[in-house]
């Protein structure tokens, strides 16, 4: 046989540490965000926000407010009651008892920061300047904070009810009773997860105005789910959607908390069409830091049952969610999520979990990167290691024994994500990334004893490992068009838009791939509803996996239908042709070749007909549908050492071993890795929304809520297997929230660590500060 | 601004290598003085009490939180804002090292790092990774991490760029 040389095959981009292709213009300071935008004859929206938790409004005067210079309009909720319905929720139970938001307060604020009133005037100073003149008076009432005293049910958020629980979610699998009479160890913890926030640095912001000739409505918003905020906001003003554009411009950053429809988006709309003037709205960050959403704040208590040779057969949870004064648009997800996920990657065939949602005097609570995955991770992590160390096991050996292995796998949890669906986890090598992970961050036999020697000499090691399995890559479904003009270019439409993570980069390599043909030669287009017709959004890690599937297969159709219209054109039978380097090549004859854009000009209108009837014009559209959760999974591993005169812990060394199945791009991957990182060590160390007890939030700016810097972040070194998802053709998991939900269970199993020779259990995420961390050690100590 | 008894400072200012000479009111803030005055947007507000940096800008060379500053102050100044660190749209050393290290995910806090970096290197061009790490622990970054940026950071200094800085640099800062 004669060897023929290989034709050198065009090089992938799928796979490449390709540069993201936005960067340039973010660089020079061509972005352009919501507050960036300044539209001729633009007023200026503010809002009267409550300074109480809980109180009856008894009398709003907005007489001198109408009054001053450049005030054109003063709104409370009995001037919109009849024109705006409440903010829905998207993710109630049949039986939850519906607490919706209105956009202003009916009657009760029951948070601070509620909105009260909105007015808007010429200027945005001037806007500010006016809000001390709306007189609001209050009768104030009890307030209710914490869970305990929220179940209890001694102060009612909303009487008529008769509870403050207002969605329980049970999830059963097995015979949990029957595990429990057998098991020879039973271990039990409650454990508290505190609140904290996403903070993405812009904060939220709107511009409303109504086109004078067509009366249609444009909303840009700084949000990441365009085309729901344009659903939401039909359904709550009664107005078709073909009336409304919703615009996303520039968003910067997001993390869940633009993952939701607000007050803002309603009122701005409202103002526009009454005063037919473009209205603005750019949120402070006081405002942000009460008036966004929060996140995280549970309370979990678990009973685990484990045989004598440390086979955890049976997990009994309870967990309440502190969602604060009423529903967000995803109000039960972490709840949900939390329930469904916390065994992670471990067996445990039998398991029941009762999760509870819970209104509280708070700012309302809902998804933040990771959802409810970051506090099951800590729960059934920390679990790990204290049956461990109680059992007298090595904690990695402990994990293995229990974890799904490959061969175990698809994998039906017999659990549900509200949403989502069913939890049936696909692939993975979980144990892998374990071992992997202990390996890389030093977790060896010899670890006690070196962990021993540094205690000698008064140095506090610890090193902490936390496995995890995400949901990812949600459905329903994601949009994409691809569309080819007459010089070849192509144009990627996608449901999906972004603040952040570069879709226009992987969505582009993703399609670049399938049709042979260079980066450049492609324009990704996002985030406004008249140009991305149909669409779903950017949010649970679902992107790549679900809308650059979508781009990818439209693609493909594309390059179908490019072959059946060379076909025609060569007059040959469509099987002689093959695609190569953006062209259909007649096979054998690579001479005799019809490009992209030669086929993209003989499909267009002014060229003979297609055959059978086929649609002019190259392009597709493609919705590719979610056939079920796409499930990736890491180890996270830090070492710590805490300083016991001070209370201060420095992460030395941090390890994350990840698989998100196939990488489009592992540049990004690594960087979703890395921000995901930084703020579950934030939320470890640092972060905190705190109340005080009349309900007066304590963090109302950056300075009172620390977030990580540059300093006080350790050096992160990543190892990616992949595990490609059978859930699509080309193996994508997510990626965006691992970092998040890791980390928290990592660092604190790395302190637990470091402190166990003080006999301490740690049964919280933190924040881990000084002081917290100084109080776990004996004053001996502190004192040596 | 609400009315003309508010009373205005004549200042005259040179931003980006441009002449301005403008009436603001006393409260007016040079950040929103360099966005809505002038359409320079790149500056961008992240919490308007000078802790998170997106609004850095250099004021006759020296890195300044433009949300900290009355208009009515930077009188006779120089202004580079990030439209003016590259005036001819080709991106400097300092931002390529962000693109080359994906030391950026959705911009925000871009512009204001790229201002403060910029303004370290035409100080020092060979700056210690001390000088380095104190800069960026000026900024907030909520998208990255920061290690992918003291990756940029370290490139546009001509030093190394992988591996964690050396124990004791950053750690507590100002905490």
């Amino acid at each position: 046989m004669t060897a023929t040389p290989p034709v050198a095959a065009r090089p992938k981009y799928v796979g490449g540490a390709v540069k993201r292709r936005e960067d340039p213009r973010l660089l020079l300071g061509r972005g352009r965000y919501v507050a960036d935008i300044h539209l001729a004859g633009t007023v200026h929206m503010a809002i009267v926000r409550s300074p109480h938790a809980h109180a009856r409004i008894t009398s709003v005067d907005t007489s001198r407010a109408s009054a001053a210079p450049g005030v054109l309009a003063v709104l409370t909720w009995d001037d919109i009651r009849d024109q705006a319905g409440p903010i829905p929720c998207i993710d109630v139970y049949p039986d939850s008892i519906p607490v919706l938001q209105t956009a202003l307060a009916d009657g009760v604020v029951r948070y601070v920061g509620q909105p009260v009133a909105v007015l808007v005037a010429t200027t945005e100073y001037g806007a500010e300047d006016a809000l001390s003149l709306v007189d609001v008076q209050y009768e104030q009432l009890p307030a209710v904070l914490d869970l305990d005293g929220a179940t209890a049910g001694d102060v009612l958020l909303h009487p008529e009810h008769g509870t403050n629980v207002v969605t329980t979610i049970a999830q059963d699998v097995g015979d949990v009773d029957a595990a429990f009479a057998t098991a020879d160890h039973v271990y039990e913890e409650t454990f508290t997860i505190h609140r904290y926030l996403p903070v993405p640095m812009e904060t939220r912001g709107v511009v409303a105005e109504v086109d004078p000739i067509t009366e249609r409505l444009t909303l840009t918003t700084s949000t990441q789910f365009p085309h729901l905020v344009r659903g939401f906001l039909a359904g709550v003003l009664g107005m078709p959607e073909s009336r409304i554009r919703v615009v996303a411009p520039d968003v910067g950053g997001g993390f869940g908390a633009k993952c939701e429809f607000y007050c803002e988006e309603i009122l701005a709309p409202l103002l526009a069409l009454r005063l037919r003037r473009p209205v603005k709205w750019v949120e402070d960050r006081r405002e942000h830091m009460i008036a966004s959403s929060h996140a995280r704040e549970q309370k979990h208590t678990v009973r685990v049952a484990v045989t004598g040779d440390g086979t955890v057969t049976a997990v009994d949870a309870r967990s309440w969610t502190n969602n604060g004064a009423a529903y967000c648009t995803l109000a039960t997800t972490p709840a949900s999520i939390s329930s469904a996920m916390l065994r992670g990657p471990y067996r445990i065939p039998h398991y029941r979990a009762r999760a509870h949602s819970v209104v509280t005097n708070k700012t309302p609570l809902a998804v933040y990167r990771g959802a409810g995955h970051p506090q099951a991770v800590l729960v059934m992590e920390r679990m790990m290691d204290i049956i461990a160390a109680d059992l007298g096991r090595d904690r990695v050996e402990l994990r293995l024994q229990n974890m799904l292995t490959p061969e175990e796998l698809p994998s039906d949890r017999g659990t549900a994500i509200v949403l989502a669906g069913q939890v049936v986890y696909d692939t993975g090598d979980y144990g892998y990334c374990l071992r992997r992970a202990a390996e890389m961050i030093g977790l060896s036999p010899s670890w006690a004893a070196e962990q021993e020697a540094a205690r000698a000499e008064g140095r506090y090691l610890g090193i902490g490992v936390a496995s995890l399995v995400e949901e990812t890559a949600i459905g329903p479904y994601e949009s994409a068009v691809v569309r080819v003009d007459s010089a070849g270019k192509v144009t990627v439409l996608t449901g999906s838009s972004p603040h952040g993570q570069g879709h226009v980069t992987t969505f582009s390599q993703l399609v670049a791939d399938e049709l042979e043909i260079d980066l450049d030669d492609i324009t990704v287009l996002h985030g406004d509803t008249d140009v991305v017709v149909d669409g779903v959004g950017t949010f649970a890690s679902r992107s790549a996996a679900i809308g650059g599937a979508a781009a990818r297969r439209a693609a493909g159709v594309v390059k179908d239908k490019a072959l059946q219209v060379a076909a025609h054109l060569l007059e040959i039978d469509v099987a002689d042709l093959e695609w190569r380097d953006g062209a259909a090549v007649v096979r054998g004859m690579p001479d005799r070749s019809l490009s992209l854009g030669e086929l993209a000009v003989a499909a267009t209108a002014w060229n003979a007909p297609l055959p059978g009837g086929m649609a002019w014009n190259l392009e597709a559209t493609y919705q590719h549908q979610a056939a079920g959760i796409a499930f990736s999974n890491a180890t996270h591993a830090a070492k710590v050492a805490v300083d016991v005169e001070t209370g201060q812990v420095e992460v030395l060394d941090y390890v994350v071993v990840h698989d998100c199945g196939t990488v489009i791009n592992p540049t990004i991957v690594d960087g979703q890795v890395h921000g995901g990182v930084a703020q579950g060590l934030g939320g470890t160390f640092f972060e905190e929304a705190g109340y005080d007890a009349d309900g007066q939030p304590q963090a109302l700016n950056l300075q009172d809520y620390l977030m990580p810097t540059a300093g006080d972040m350790p050096w992160i070194r990543t190892d990616h297997m992949q595990s490609p998802t059978p859930l699509n053709p080309y193996g994508m998991k997510g990626a965006g929230e691992g970092g998040a939900t890791g980390a928290p269970g990592a660092l604190v199993n790395a302190l637990q660590d470091a402190l166990a020779s003080f006999g301490v259990t740690l049964a919280s995420d933190g924040p881990w500060t000084p002081e917290r961390v100084l109080a776990l050690i004996p004053a001996e100590v502190d004192q040596r | 601004m609400t009315s003309a008894r508010v009373r205005a400072e004549l200042i005259t200012v040179t931003v980006n290598g441009v002449p301005h000479e403008a009436a603001v009111p006393g409260r007016l803030l040079l950040a929103d003085f360099l966005r809505d005055r002038l359409g320079l947007t790149g500056t961008h507000d992240g919490c308007a009490h000078g802790t998170c940096g997106a609004c850095t800008v250099l004021v006759d060379g020296d890195a300044v939180r433009s949300c900290l500053m009355f208009a009515a102050q930077v009188d006779g100044s120089h202004i580079t804002t990030i439209e003016g660190v590259s005036p001819d749209g080709e991106l400097t050393p300092v931002q390529q090292a962000f693109q080359d290290n994906h030391g950026m995910q959705c911009g925000f806090c871009t512009p204001g790092i790229v201002c403060s970096l910029t303004g370290l290197l035409a100080r020092d061009p060979a700056p210690s990774e001390e000088a380095i790490m104190d800069t960026l622990n000026g900024h907030l970054c909520r998208c990255t991490g920061y290690q992918n940026i003291v990756k940029a950071a370290r490139q546009a200094a001509g030093r190394p760029v992988e591996g964690s800085a050396p124990e004791s640099i950053g750690q507590g800062s100002d905490r």
